[in-house]
């Protein structure tokens, strides 16, 4: 993995974008430091590490666990089911604010105004329609080719498990 | 159970050529919802040096649609391109205390990289929702973390140059630039992964823009508004919620417009004896929900005439709103000019709802929402 020779233009180009992305930061930094009061740090910084940690020592672990059941569990369809978690995963996480409805007030009805559950539950369908007609179509497939339906893989195939050895 | 190491990672999914391909239009969302977001803070300071323009109308409906679905189609290409770079969270740093302190320093700007841009996508996220879970102010930390985000990812797009290049100048499937253990095939190809991805980022798009884009309202399964409310354009602050007194915008009400010592008192009855002009404006928020709607009232210029305003100077908009912020605002010269700016009293074709304003708003092209004054009752010409 080692980078290729890189030409001198290159070169300076990418020290002039470091220092343009340091300059910013500083001055994003400043502007931060600025306009917080002293007694909002400690919820600001619990947002900014917040989201790192759930990200990385929840939200990956989980999807690291799905993966590796999905080895497991799923027989021959798995791509469908992988491209359908997919979605649905990164489209309820989107949803999330308005399924919730806390930002919903009493005084103001043309604010968060949908059915947002129904409306989950309507993308969750199509996306299990299209998982299934994806499913269906692999398995034609499979057996215009004659090709066994195989058992679900005993090791790799993303089945990646940390902390095994 | 020991801790995971970079080489537990076997996926050949898990690849600088993945990475690279998502991490482009990644880098695309960002840099638009970085301009675009600058324009909305720009276009809110009470005394810009240069105002915005004031065409096109829809200027500002547009780029804070653009700001909330970049932001938007961010967020699935954020979460894949975090699987894909994982493993390197787990690396073994180096032995060697020179390429200990270059690595500390890489990874410490994607450290700041990471915070910030998640912190920026669910802010923003739960803002356009009006959900404000946090006890800092947002916007003035939205503003500063989107500094911070930029200027990390341009270091981070610097430092990876080299490999962004071979990356992208390579077939997605080569194995070129791949950890030697991220080998095993996955359930699915790397075109998969891409394709997957990117319809994930434009489905997230279509299922929350019918808040700005009229024709999306149907398949907006998740967006904020339907676009529904009083005559038809809905609202974000209620009359109740900024506190008006009824009485106020009752036989009492007056608008006074001042300029130095010279003022004028003008009843709702006054206010509609004057010429009345009809104009189709926008009104779009922050928030990133828009709508197109007709106002009838009389010109913000034929009121300042009444007062010998000269021509362009700052106006000074007053509410009647006693709760909340942005109870006043400041119209620049050019706006305060502008033939289609209103002190509007009908929104399409009837009296303004108590909601929209009532008895009097203003209403200017391509402006913040926030600014568009509800429940004016003085216009005072800034020296």
């Amino acid at each position: 993995m080692t980078a290729p020779p890189v030409a001198r233009p290159l070169m300076i180009g990418r020290g002039m974008l470091v220092a343009a992305g340091v300059a910013a930061g500083a001055w994003g930094a400043w502007l931060l430091y600025d306009a917080t009061p002293w007694d909002r740090w400690p919820n600001l910084l619990v947002w900014l590490a917040g989201g790192v940690l759930l990200h990385d020592a929840v939200l990956a672990p989980v999807v690291l666990v799905l993966g590796w059941s999905a080895a497991r569990v799923v027989p021959w369809f798995r791509s469908p089911v992988v491209v359908g978690a997919v979605l649905l995963g990164a489209l309820t996480l989107v949803a999330v604010p308005v399924l919730g409805g806390w930002g919903r007030r009493p005084d103001n009805p043309t604010l968060l105004d949908r059915d947002y559950t129904a409306g989950w539950f309507m993308m969750a369908g199509g996306i299990l329609v299209g998982v299934l007609v994806a499913a269906a179509v692999v398995r034609s497939r499979m057996t215009e080719i004659g090709a066994p339906e195989r058992a679900p893989a005993e090791d790799g195939d993303d089945g990646e498990r940390p902390g095994r050895r | 159970m020991r801790a995971p190491a970079e080489t537990d990672f076997t996926s050949r999914l898990r690849s600088p050529a993945v990475a690279a391909r998502i991490g482009v239009w990644l880098g695309v969302c960002f840099a638009l919802a970085f301009v675009t977001g600058v324009i909305s803070h720009y276009a809110q300071l009470p005394h810009p040096i240069v105002p915005l323009p004031t065409s096109p109308s829809w200027g500002y409906r547009l780029t804070q649609g653009l700001h909330v679905a970049s932001g938007t189609a961010a967020i699935p290409l954020l979460l894949v391109k975090l699987w894909c770079v994982y493993p390197k969270l787990f690396a073994a740093l180096p032995r060697s205390l020179r390429t200990g302190l270059l690595t500390a320093l890489e990874r410490g700007s994607i450290a700041v990289l990471v915070s910030a841009s998640i912190f920026q996508l669910a802010t923003g996220l739960a803002n356009s929702a009006q959900w404000y879970p946090w006890e800092f102010p947002f916007r003035s930390s939205h503003y500063a973390l989107a500094w911070i985000a930029i200027g990390a990812l341009a270091v981070h797009i610097a430092v990876k140059l080299p490999v962004i290049r071979e990356a992208l100048g390579a077939p997605l499937e080569s194995t070129e630039l791949d950890r030697p253990e991220a080998s095993v095939p996955g359930a699915v190809s790397r075109r998969t992964v891409l394709r997957t991805t990117w319809v994930s980022a434009g489905a997230a798009v279509l299922l929350t823009a019918g808040a700005t884009v009229p024709w999306l309202r149907r398949v907006s399964l998740f967006a904020v508004r339907t676009g529904e409310g009083p005559q038809g354009v809905p609202v974000n602050r209620s009359a109740r919620a900024a506190a008006i007194d009824p009485a106020a915008t009752g036989e009492a009400y007056r608008l006074v417009v001042r300029h130095g010592d010279r003022s004028r008192e003008l009843s709702l009855a006054d206010l509609k004896a004057l010429p009345q002009r009809t104009e189709d404006l926008p009104i779009a928020c922050v928030e990133g929900w828009s709508a197109g709607a007709t106002w009838t009232g009389v010109r913000v210029r034929d009121l300042l005439d009444l007062v010998e305003a000269p021509s362009d100077t700052e106006v000074l908009v007053r509410s009647l709103q006693r709760r909340g912020g942005y109870a006043q605002s400041v119209l620049p010269g050019s706006y305060a000019d502008h033939d289609d700016t209103l002190l509007a009293l009908e929104l399409n074709g009837e009296t303004l709802d108590s909601d929209h304003g009532y008895p009097a708003r203003l209403i200017a092209p391509n402006r913040p929402g926030v600014l568009q004054t509800k429940w004016v009752n003085e216009l005072e010409v800034l020296p």
